[in-house]
């Protein structure tokens, strides 16, 4: 809950933060309280903002709307019915998370320019009924704040109080956004920015994580909201409810450096009293100057830094003040190992079924009644020509399609048998999944992958540290924890996703393709690594292309062929069975040798892949989808 | 393209280098802070605001100043509320005016006086017209011009002073609609239009509010044009001023009068984008420049010293205002013969002149809430593309032509 | 009855004027991905070219259209060349946020060298109205109109017939695959925002016989042409004249049945239930919860 003080970043940033305070305090000059209150109120809404706009990605340009609700409401608050604002701004923080909730649900799916601007819509709507709503809101008069000198009314002669009431604001706000960066929270939010499919197989659901994250932003601009209007001590709509302060946050948030902690108030400090004092050196120079060069800078600076201040200077900070001492001795959070191993039925016992799985694209049946069942503790391989629906039945098996009709179920700890409705809840379930093309968080490093996975079961960071780091023991991957995954190798990827699914500790893992376009060493690795996951009692399905790789590891395998079953049975069996290599080949080829033509019904793919059935040696060729 | 950005960079930190340097003033001079909006969308009015305060502080600093001293003006740049307390306090604490002359909007204006009145530094407000500016209690607060409120009374006694008289039927015959732009303005002067016609007894038949940002008001007329309104009076900006007229030409709607308040109808660019289409609107505002000299001295040297200075006439009456709203608070200020906050007020308090005597024809005298009472709008007419003033009589240099 | 159809006839009026500025904005949007908040002040920047060709040269707006809309091209050009092109890879919000900055420069620099004040062109025809039976038109809005039209259906033969229309499309598409056919993305883009931007400049010329012209125009247009992009359908041009049209007669019929303040929550409120309903929009290309 608490930063680690001793820590040279930490005790850096809190005195570099009290400059803002003592550099008022050194000038005394009202105008310099002034300006740094804003700094603080500012520096506030921008890492309010980066909440939802750095770490969830969401693009936020109508954050104005719970400014100026918790203005409003803790303005009509004090006018109507005395109340303190510093109770109205809880109320205001209330409706403010409805209101939230009330927008981001409905336009969660939207992205980009989209969500921009149905925010922007939102906002214009707000304001608008505000201003027509008249006879209780003062239209667009706007209200004034009674001028009740005193702590209980927020209303202050002097301008200290105001600024160390904004700076509290700020410090708060900063320890909200520093706690859920490094927080379970904080982790999920960028794996739902990055790659929102690959953040629900490892259990995120995602719909709640960005609701939080829009409430906890919606709560704090809005209190921010409460006291900006009490120092302002005039509240009216345009200003309130206005598209230029929430371009302004959101653009203080970007020059800083979007979903870091220090940036959005980095970005404030540095434009917010460039701009102030730009326009009163040069509206001399005639109407309009300021805001000229203020869009020349804007350009630039979104130019020359798209990562924003701390995406440029951050690192070279961070390794100057890494140098510092520090205070007192070093203790590590000790952890010990705590994998947990989940219950599973004894071996053979039936753990997933899928029972008559139907589902339609337009005319096409994608899988037309497919059944089957995965014991616990074998490995089960699905193979099939390209296009008969392996990836189909694969994604309705880890809730990602739902079926037309059917259904998945899976044994649950207690006995019974567990239906979940979505991607998330199959994950929880106990159903973990790697995708065809690798889907890495790329932000993150190989160990943050990792961890995500191991977050669906614990809330404390130093135990899914400890996970993933057991997982990529599992998974060859303990070399690379530190690298970028953006850095890595097809292999490395593969095997990213294959810890990432594991590290939910799953009782089925689904494999998509891991072994498609890896070399031949790789592959070796891949088999060994695949035993290992079934004997640490964890049963697999996979889908492969590489015949040798799903014949040496499968205890059953599953023929799909055109959305149906064809035949299941050992590899043995399976391979010398006449309609498979009908299937593969065309009829007419039960006795095909390989190399040998096709008739017009097949294509390459197929016959590459009956190929790889009979050489064994296909592989090398594979191909990456 | 790095360089380039440096460069431009360097050019930019070079510009705001030398404007300290400009900016800064000798010792001696009495500074007063000008808080106006010159950007955004009030900067039109805000900027001929201003010049009227410019002219006037020159007007002083040619004949000596105040007791010696020449008056510098620092200009503050605010388009909205929240700039407007900012800039309050840059000019109240860096800058260490004595006093601050503003702002042509009223929101600037509750917000710069929340800061000044805190500050215990004078407010004199020359051009922003809602009531509750000088209604809140300020000490330090006065304003030179009428108010909304005037505005609204003088476009209602319009209706029934002159417009029905001219049409000889009684004032409650006529068919009164009320439309506005949706901001503090419209709103607030409607609000009175409201209050004052149903005091008087008068029939409205429809309040229409629109957004000053539309870019249509053909359904607006056509509702004017269903419910076949005599009087339309309209409180507009310059743009929806524009628009309607337009439009109201072109779907055919011509009504017995059109009363505007000022802001768009009372601007010169007005006449000139709508030329013809003008002629017979109406129109309550602050004095503008055909108005009887009797009643008004001063005038025509006033529009001469502009038109010497900026090179065009004027644009509206808000330079003229502003100009002999400063002309009485400078005075106040040599009368007060200190920047004492107290004695300043003391000196306002003390300040009287009598009607007819500046040259916008208003008088002086301040009630204690700091507003002058002795300030009225004015009824004119646009005629063959010039505002003339028709009514009141003492000032008026025009007969009021309605119904043609 | 009659204001009924009156209205009908205003609407519809009034969407051929939202159409030919949201055209330029789909075709943006819809090549090159971006969506451009500047565009309201390339407006601002056609009207007032528009105008001083009017104030200097005594042209009529219609005859400034070409000039205006081949500088248009070349402002366009100059901005995704500089501004856009150096971003392409980077987050959406980076390209929002330039485009923003672009339009507080362009804002500014309008109001540095103009002043704030309005200015109208008197030009005579395209000013006036004329009788038709019960309905009185006003003959700009119905060239208006009329070009909006056309302008819709001359882009939609140039996309289909030419190299560089195919181009577009097939950029649009698939940037990369586009890249591998030999088409060169970059100068498509350029051409693009170019031809978006020129559109623009057309628009300005035909409004300038009914609106003013002052440094904050564009935003009087801006939001309501995202708002009829979006509605069509970001990046198809029927979508946004469909769009645009349907604004019109929002716009005009809750004007005057509603109220004449409340007309545009009216439209914000049809815009966000598109985006959340059908974000792709009304005739969108299935990208919008991309």
């Amino acid at each position: 809950m608490i930063p680690n003080l001793r820590h040279p970043r930490t005790y850096v940033s809190l005195l570099v933060l009290s400059l803002l305070v003592l550099v008022p305090l050194a000038f005394n000059s009202p105008f310099v309280y002034h300006l740094f209150v804003l700094i603080c109120v500012y520096g506030a809404l921008a890492t309010a903002w980066n909440l939802v706009g750095g770490y969830a990605g969401q693009m936020s340009l109508g954050h104005a709307v719970f400014y100026g609700v918790g203005s409003y409401t803790a303005v009509l608050m004090t006018i109507n019915f005395g109340v303190s604002p510093w109770i109205g701004m809880f109320v205001g923080a209330a409706v403010s998370a409805v209101l939230a909730v009330a927008i981001s649900y409905p336009t969660l799916r939207l992205r980009g320019p989209f969500f921009a601007l149905v925010t922007i819509a939102m906002l214009e709507v707000v304001k608008l009924l505000v201003v027509h709503q008249g006879n209780w809101t003062g239209g667009s008069a706007g209200l004034s704040v009674p001028l009740n000198i005193g702590l209980p009314w927020m209303i202050f002669r002097e301008k200290l109080p105001y600024l160390l009431i904004a700076f509290g604001f700020l410090l708060a706000t900063l320890w909200v956004a520093w706690y859920v960066r490094q927080s379970r929270l904080g982790f999920y939010l960028v794996a739902v920015r990055e790659r929102e499919d690959a953040a629900q197989a490892v259990g995120v659901n995602t719909t709640r994580v960005k609701i939080i994250a829009a409430v906890i932003s919606a709560i704090l601009t809005s209190m921010v909201g409460s006291f900006h209007a009490m120092y302002l001590t005039f509240i009216e709509p345009s200003a309130a409810f206005s598209l230029e302060l929430s371009i302004q946050v959101a653009m203080f948030a970007l020059i800083g450096g979007l979903g870091s902690v220090a940036g959005p108030l980095a970005g404030t400090v540095l434009v917010l009293p460039v701009a102030e004092l730009a326009r009163g050196w040069l509206s001399s120079l005639g109407s309009g100057t300021h805001g000229f060069i203020y869009g020349v800078i804007l350009v630039v600076v979104v130019l020359t830094m798209p990562r924003g201040i701390v995406g440029q200077f951050g690192n070279r900070v961070r390794g100057l003040v890494d140098r510092l001492p520090r205070l007192g001795t070093i203790t590590e959070p000790k952890v010990t190992s705590q994998l947990h191993h989940v219950a599973r039925p004894p071996q053979g016992e039936p753990i997933l079924k899928a029972e008559h799985l139907k589902k339609n694209f337009g005319g096409l049946k994608a899988t037309d009644d497919v059944s089957l069942t995965l014991h616990s503790g074998e490995i089960l391989g699905v193979i099939g020509p390209n296009g008969a629906g392996k990836t189909t039945v694969f994604n309705q098996l880890s809730g990602f399609i739902r079926p037309d009709s059917g259904s998945v179920t899976i044994a649950g700890d207690g006995g019974g048998w567990l239906s979940p409705a979505s991607p998330n809840a199959f994950a929880r379930a106990g159903v973990g999944r790697t995708f065809q093309i690798a889907q890495p968080f790329s932000g993150l490093s190989v160990l943050e992958n990792i961890m995500l996975g191991a977050f669906m079961h614990t809330k404390s960071r130093a135990e899914a540290e400890q996970i993933a780091r057991e997982v990529a023991d599992l998974t060859d991957l303990s070399a690379l924890l530190g690298t970028e995954a953006k850095s890595m190798t097809v292999g490395g990827l593969k095997r990213l996703e294959v810890a990432r699914a594991l590290a939910t500790r799953p009782k089925v893992l689904l494999l998509d393709e891991v072994m498609a376009g890896l070399n031949p060493s790789d592959v070796e690795k891949a088999i060994a690594m695949v035993r290992r996951i079934r004997d640490s009692g964890v049963s697999v399905l996979l889908i492969e292309h590489l015949m040798q790789a799903t014949m040496a590891l499968s205890d059953r395998i599953l023929v799909i062929h055109t959305g149906q079953v064809l035949t299941s049975g050992s590899p043995q069996e399976v391979v010398t069975n006449t309609e498979v290599i009908q299937a593969y080949l065309g009829k007419g080829y039960e006795s095909a040798k390989p190399g040998a033509g096709g008739s017009e019904r097949q294509d390459r793919a197929t016959k590459t892949d009956a190929i790889r059935v009979q050489d064994g040696k296909g592989y090398q060729s594979a191909q990456s989808a | 393209m790095k360089t380039f950005a440096r460069k431009c960079l360097s050019l930019c930190a070079g510009f705001g280098m030398s404007l300290i340097a400009a900016g800064s003033v000798a010792a001696a001079d009495l500074k007063v802070g000008a808080l106006y909006p010159f950007s955004g969308g009030l900067a039109l009015l805000g900027n001929e605001s201003y010049r009227g305060l410019e002219l006037a502080v020159e007007e002083r600093n040619a004949a000596g100043g105040i007791n010696g001293q020449k008056i510098a003006l620092v200009k503050a740049d605010a388009v909205d509320a929240n700039q407007a307390v900012g800039e309050a306090r840059r000019l109240t604490s860096v800058e260490g005016v004595s006093a601050i002359f503003g702002s042509y909007s009223s929101a600037l204006a509750f917000a710069a006086t929340q800061v000044t009145e805190l500050a215990g530094v004078p407010y004199f407000e020359l051009g922003a017209v809602s009531d509750s500016v000088t209604g809140r209690g300020y000490k330090y607060v006065f304003r030179s011009n009428p108010t909304a409120k005037n505005f609204a009374e003088g476009m209602v006694d319009a209706v029934t002073h002159v417009i029905a008289p001219a049409l000889k039927v009684d004032p409650k015959s006529l068919k009164i609609a009320i439309i506005h732009e949706d901001s503090l303005y419209g709103t607030t002067i409607s609000g009175f239009q409201k209050e004052k016609a149903a005091r008087d007894g008068l029939n409205v038949v429809e309040i229409l509010p629109y957004s000053a940002k539309t870019v249509d008001l053909s359904s607006l007329i056509l509702r004017l044009k269903g419910a076949k309104a005599d009087v339309v009076m309209q409180t507009s900006y310059q743009n929806d001023t524009i628009l309607f007229f337009n439009q109201a030409k072109a779907a055919g709607f011509k009504p017995k009068a059109l009363i505007g308040a000022g802001g768009g109808y009372s601007m010169a660019d007005t006449a000139t984008a709508l030329g013809e289409t003008l002629n017979g609107a109406f129109n309550v505002d602050f004095t503008q420049y055909e108005t009887r000299e009797e009643g008004a001295p001063g005038l025509k040297s006033f529009v001469a010293l502009y038109t010497k200075r900026y090179g065009t006439a004027p644009r509206s009456g808000h330079s003229l205002t502003n100009y002999v709203g400063a002309k009485a608070f400078l005075d106040v200020l040599a009368a007060a013969g200190s920047t004492d906050k107290d004695k300043i007020r003391g000196a306002v308090m003390a300040y009287k002149k009598p009607v007819g005597s500046t040259a916008s024809g208003w008088g002086f005298e301040f009630g204690e809430d700091g507003q002058n009472r002795q300030a009225k709008a004015n009824l004119m007419q646009w005629q063959n593309g010039k505002l003339v003033t028709v009514f009141p009589k003492e000032v008026a240099v025009s007969e009021p032509v309605v119904g043609r | 009855m009659d204001i009924f159809l009156q209205l009908i006839v205003n609407g519809l009026l009034l969407g051929g004027a939202y159409a030919i500025i949201s055209i330029g904005l789909t075709l943006i949007f819809g090549v090159v991905r971006v969506v451009n908040f500047a565009h309201g002040e390339l407006l601002m920047i056609g009207m007032y070219a528009v105008f001083l060709a009017s104030q200097q040269l005594g042209w009529h707006p219609y005859v400034s259209a070409i000039p205006v809309a081949l500088m248009l091209f070349v402002t366009g050009a100059v901005i995704q060349r500089f501004v856009i092109q150096p971003l392409l890879k980077a987050d959406p919000h980076i390209q929002i946020f330039a485009t923003v900055g672009v339009s507080t420069a362009l804002l500014n620099l309008g109001l540095l060298i103009f002043g704030a004040d309005v200015r109208q062109i008197s030009p005579g025809f395209g000013a006036e109205s004329f009788q038709l039976g019960e309905l009185s038109i006003v003959s700009g809005q119905l060239v208006t109109f009329l070009m909006a039209i056309a302008l819709v259906g001359g882009l939609h033969v140039f996309l289909q017939r030419t190299y560089v229309g195919r181009a577009f499309r097939a950029v649009s598409q698939h940037r990369y695959a586009a890249s591998l056919m030999g088409v060169n993305v970059d100068r498509m883009y350029v051409y693009a925002f170019g031809l978006g931007a020129a559109c623009v400049g057309l628009a300005a010329a035909l409004l300038s016989t009914q609106y003013p012209v002052f440094p904050t125009v564009g935003s009087y247009f801006t939001l309501t042409a995202f708002v009829v992009v979006v509605l069509g359908g970001m990046g198809s041009l029927y979508g946004a004249l469909i769009g645009a049209l349907l604004i019109g007669l929002v716009d005009s019929l809750a004007g005057y049945y509603i109220s004449p303040d409340l007309k545009e929550v009216v439209y914000f409120v049809i815009f966000i239930l598109i985006l959340v309903v059908r974000p792709t929009g009304l005739l969108g290309l299935g990208r919008g919860s991309e």
